[in-house]
């Protein structure tokens, strides 16, 4: 299974679908490097047959446009309703990669997505896990989708 | 149309796309009601008229999963129909749903013309 255009697909349908809006996929990276600032970063717990955590990480103004698209308004400021926004992309990504492992005989149970403000923090997942970075370009701005996992199920 | 739906959806964001889809699909509700998740939702249900739910499955506190299963054994509010709209629509999880009595399921991400055709001929 290809991981990388696994998330490329989920994402690009989510925001023709939702958004109306095509994105252009800047980058795919496996292992490390890729990142990009971000203010606001939503995470998603994965279990079962693939562990480990799907995160969304937008710099403001791309959180800020993703939000005033969805709810047909202007965001000005980084607060609740942008939380909740990039939560729920987060959290459509990761049903997508349900699906997609699904095909591939491989469970996935979602936790509830985690969002966290801040431009300095690190996050530490499971030692030896995969990291698939997609970076896309959205309105000229960049943002990224960043899969850790381990495969509990044999590959 | 003269009916009222329940949309329940721990994300208050998904809730108003879904609203604003219902009223592109011209499913034109005299009311539209929110709760956060399952519990919620039973509250909603006992004490609004509602015709019809839209339910998350993912939520904290109580999942749409939870939510059908307690809603089944409550006599006055055991009929109202629930349509899951989730990015959950593994056949194991929606059979699960089915089997507590819901009448479908929409898939995240989804179109105004998708809800419509989903629930248009429900109403």
């Amino acid at each position: 299974m290809n991981v990388g255009q696994a998330i490329i697909d989920g994402t690009k349908e989510i925001f023709s679908t939702m958004l109306m809006l095509e994105l252009e996929v800047m980058d795919v990276i496996e292992g490390r490097g890729g990142d990009i600032p971000a203010n606001i970063t939503s995470m998603i717990g994965l279990g079962k047959d693939i562990r480990g955590m799907l995160a969304v990480h937008c710099p403001a103004d791309v959180a800020m446009d993703i939000t005033g698209t969805f709810l047909g308004m202007d965001v000005e400021e980084i607060d609740e309703d942008v939380k909740d926004a990039i939560g729920e992309i987060a959290n459509m990504v990761a049903g997508s990669l349900k699906i997609s492992f699904a095909d591939d005989g491989k469970d996935i149970e979602l936790a509830i997505p985690t969002t966290i403000i801040g431009k300095s923090f690190k996050t530490s997942g499971i030692s030896g896990a995969h990291r698939v970075v997609v970076q896309f370009k959205m309105n000229n701005s960049l943002f990224m989708i960043e899969l850790k996992y381990i495969v509990s199920k044999s590959e | 149309m003269g009916k009222n739906v329940l949309l329940v959806d721990d994300s208050s964001t998904m809730r108003k796309i879904i609203g604003r889809s219902l009223r592109q699909a011209g499913l034109d509700f005299d009311n539209i009601f929110e709760a956060g998740d399952g519990l919620e939702a039973l509250e909603m249900l006992e004490k609004e008229d509602v015709d019809i739910v839209l339910s998350d499955i993912n939520m904290p506190n109580m999942d749409g999963i939870s939510f059908l299963r307690e809603k089944s054994t409550r006599d006055g509010i055991k009929d109202i129909p629930v349509l899951m709209i989730s990015t959950e629509t593994g056949d194991d999880i929606i059979g699960e749903a089915k089997s507590l009595g819901a009448i479908g399921a929409i898939k995240k991400p989804f179109t105004p013309d998708k809800v419509n055709e989903v629930l248009g001929p429900l109403l």
